[in-house]
């Protein structure tokens, strides 16, 4: 979705972090030991498990938690945490699937305009923050749809938020806040 | 409470006698009061005669109260715990106000804060040192000093981002909302730490002025502060003709050096880098730049077209020559893939045996392969010539020379370009062929012979069964036995220098056992105590071999113990031992222990 007038602005969903419940004690040194492209942590008391095809890293905990990074769309994370599922019941545990939920979503996008972060933030005040000794970007937190907006002053922005709507309102959003602190090209 | 009328007679004449403490009714004589509390400043004697007045101080901030006033020290519930929290606060908040020099409104206005922050339940959970922190840089922000968060974090010992992060929460809690950092801030207090002198003033107005100039210039977007500052000062102090040099300003500065020279490259490539600097002083170009990031993400996107482009190109060439070669060899296809699926390192003797036997072909079309696809062709064919003729001598000298000349002899191809290549490579290689062929040459005769031997690789040097004796004399007795005597040596005068039998026979039974090969290794393993230096050279001389007595005594001595001198060793040899001096030199100068330092004896 985009509110441009010519080009269309593309958001690219770079990550999705989702999470579910196998409903049973897991052992993790059996996975450990017997599972394929495992990363054993037992000072963290987790297994990482990378899987190929949709291209996820889980992290597994005892209690039967598990939580799924890097994949690029929320299919994808539901499908790599099947498969996620599927490989544990191989191994021999008693798998339910159950209490899946994407629970973050990263995605970038590109402004074809350089944006002004000091006027952005004067005029988004107490919503807008912006600290250039700790961080290059303006950070622009919407309450409600609960996103938060990364602004670097090269017009790129990253947004995060609990599901990918959120992410593309968001992104409506502040849009035309943007564009109002645009900066001119010139050269 | 001064009573105005009497309770019994009303009359309102009341005489209030400060010093006896009474209030008394003139009309009917009533005491009113009894023990009036007065406040009168009352003055006691001490001791030499002065005198002093009668109080204590009393702190004017709620809570702090007087735990002994009176005579009773009744501590009943003590100070208020918020009080006292505040209390503590204050103090952390002056001692690092003071260390950083600011004014007590500051320190007042911090405090404030600290107490908004206290009432809404933010300090819970964090370090009190973080929330003081961050109140002083909230308050340094409103106000506009040029404190960094930097600082802060140096004096208090914590990483900044920590730091800034309560910060943030504290100004967003506290709706404070901070005005943005000016980098035309900080000049003032980096112009004076560089210590510029009377031009103190015009090196920070120059260096103000770049510093505006990079905000026009979309510079400072984004970045640091600091770092901003840095590079301005450095030019400013360039353009006034003080020499800083980068590490002093990032002393000062605290950014890292690549940072700085970042910036004065993005700087360099901005138009006002063109103007002299009178120019500057004066003039102030209109024309305004894109971020540097913004320009560089521009090129890179630049960049990436033509190389797309260029590699499409390279990739077509690719095909064609691949296609052409792989059309006019078809046999070699097979070869090739148990190349290319080969590590290019390690070529294993497999590999140069099929070479052998399928002859060179293969090495014929590397090099005009090479030199044909040129950079379009880099490594995506087999393994290179070099690293074919590499590990050849050892296994195909046999069949190299003769693989050659059928190379040479019938090239499968009859391209111009094929003869050429040859003509090139084996020009090149001409030395190395010609040994290889000598050395072929050499072996097949051998082999006729029926001499040929294979080449081993050298083996350990041959070990000695080992000597079972019970003492060390025994030991060296039966060494001496097996090694040869040299004639040169008076073992008599050896054997007199025997003082003192070992301590542990079964130590000295185990040396000559062990390092029997080497007798020098067994002096040094006899020789571990300095002390027994002397005896080293004793006993076992008598067994030396040949040759070996003198130079190894020499050596295994200079070795173990390090404090003998070869001039004292040298008399003592002499003394004890009639060796030719040139033997004993020469051995020395032989001698395989390579920790010797090696001393001219002479």
């Amino acid at each position: 979705m985009d509110s441009s007038n010519d080009e269309a602005l593309d958001i690219i969903i770079t990550n999705v972090v989702a999470t579910f419940r196998t409903r049973c004690h897991l052992n993790l040194r059996t996975i450990a030991l017997e599972g394929i492209n495992v990363i054993y942590k037992p000072d963290m008391g987790k297994v990482l498990m990378k899987l190929r095809k949709p291209k996820i890293t889980a992290s597994i905990w005892s209690s039967g938690k598990i939580i799924c990074t890097g994949a690029t769309s929320e299919d994808d994370a539901k499908v790599g945490a099947r498969r996620l599922a599927r490989t544990l019941q191989k191994l021999g545990f008693k798998v339910r699937f159950s209490a899946f939920k994407v629970v973050n979503v990263l995605a970038v996008c590109s402004m074809p305009f350089a944006i002004r972060l000091i006027d952005f933030t004067k005029k988004n005040r107490p919503i807008a923050s912006y600290e250039p000794e700790l961080h290059p970007a303006a950070t622009y937190r919407i309450k409600h749809i609960k996103a938060t907006i990364q602004v670097f002053s090269t017009g790129s922005i990253t947004v995060t938020g609990p599901n990918v709507q959120n992410v593309a309102s968001a992104v409506e959003q502040v849009y035309p806040l943007l564009f109002e602190c645009q900066k001119p090209r010139c050269k | 409470m001064s009573p105005k009328a009497c309770k019994n007679c009303g009359s309102s004449d009341i005489d209030v006698d400060h010093a006896r403490g009474d209030a008394v009714c003139m009309g009917c004589g009533s005491v009113l009061e009894d023990n009036i509390i007065v406040s009168e400043v009352e003055f006691v004697e001490t001791g030499g005669g002065g005198s002093s007045a009668v109080g204590q101080f009393v702190s004017s901030e709620e809570g702090a109260r007087n735990p002994s006033f009176g005579d009773s020290h009744i501590n009943g519930m003590g100070r208020e715990s918020r009080a006292q929290t505040l209390q503590k606060a204050k103090q952390h908040i002056n001692t690092l106000g003071h260390q950083l020099q600011m004014n007590q409104h500051c320190l007042n206005t911090a405090f404030n804060f600290y107490r908004m922050a206290l009432g809404k339940h933010l300090t819970s959970g964090r370090k009190a040192s973080h929330v003081i922190a961050a109140c002083l840089y909230l308050v340094c922000r409103t106000e506009g000093t040029p404190h960094m968060l930097l600082d802060l974090s140096d004096i208090v010992q914590v990483n900044v981002y920590i730091l800034g992060r309560t910060f943030l929460v504290l100004s967003r809690e506290l709706c404070i909302n901070a005005p943005a950092i000016d980098p035309c801030l900080y000049i003032p207090r980096f112009a004076q730490l560089l210590e510029f002198g009377e031009k103190n003033h015009d090196v920070a107005m120059t260096a103000l002025r770049l510093v505006q100039r990079m905000k026009r210039d979309w510079m400072h977007t984004g970045r640091r502060p600091s770092g901003l500052c840095g590079a301005a000062l450095l030019v400013a102090a360039h353009m006034h003709e003080f020499r800083r040099t980068v590490k002093e300003i990032v002393s000062v500065v605290k950014v890292c050096e690549t940072t700085l020279r970042k910036r004065l490259t993005e700087f360099e490539d901005t138009p006002t880098s063109q103007l002299t600097i009178e120019e500057f002083m004066k003039v102030d170009l209109d024309q305004e730049c894109d971020p540097p990031c913004f320009t560089a993400g521009l090129r890179k996107r630049k960049v990436q077209q033509v190389n797309g482009r260029v590699e499409h190109e390279i990739h077509g060439y690719e095909d064609e020559i691949d296609a052409e070669l792989e059309s006019s060899r078809p046999k070699l296809r097979g070869v090739y893939a148990s190349y290319v699926k080969e590590d290019m390192c390690e070529l294993t003797m497999e590999a140069l045996l099929k070479l052998e036997r399928r002859g060179l072909e293969e090495e014929e079309e590397e090099p005009e392969e090479q030199e044909e696809g040129g950079g379009g062709v880099p490594k995506r064919k087999g393994p290179s010539l070099e690293s074919i003729l590499g590990p050849m001598p050892t296994a195909s000298t046999l069949g190299l020379s003769e693989s050659i000349g059928t190379c040479i002899g019938d090239g499968k191809e009859n391209g111009e370009e094929v003869k050429i290549k040859t003509a090139l490579w084996m020009a090149e290689n001409s030395d190395y062929l010609k040994e290889q062929r000598e050395k072929a040459a050499k072996i097949a005769k051998e082999k006729e012979l029926g001499i040929y031997k294979e080449k081993k690789p050298r083996g350990p040097s041959k070990k000695r069964d080992p000597i079972r004796a019970s003492t060390a004399d025994e030991a060296i007795g039966k060494m001496l036995e097996q090694k040869k005597i040299s004639s040169k040596i008076n073992y008599d005068v050896l054997k007199d220098l025997n003082i003192k039998p070992c301590p542990s026979p079964a130590r000295s039974a185990e040396s000559p056992i062990k390092k029997e090969p080497s007798a020098a290794a067994k002096l040094t393993g006899r020789s571990r105590h300095p002390a027994r230096a002397p005896l080293s050279l004793s006993t076992p001389l008598s067994t030396l071999g040949k040759r070996s007595v003198g130079g190894r005594v020499v050596c295994s001595s200079v070795h173990a113990n390090q404090g003998l001198s070869p001039e004292k060793i040298r008399r003592f040899i002499k003394h004890r031992i009639t060796a030719h001096p040139g033997t004993l030199m020469r051995f020395y100068q032989f001698c395989p222990c390579k920790h010797i330092q090696r001393q001219v004896l002479v």
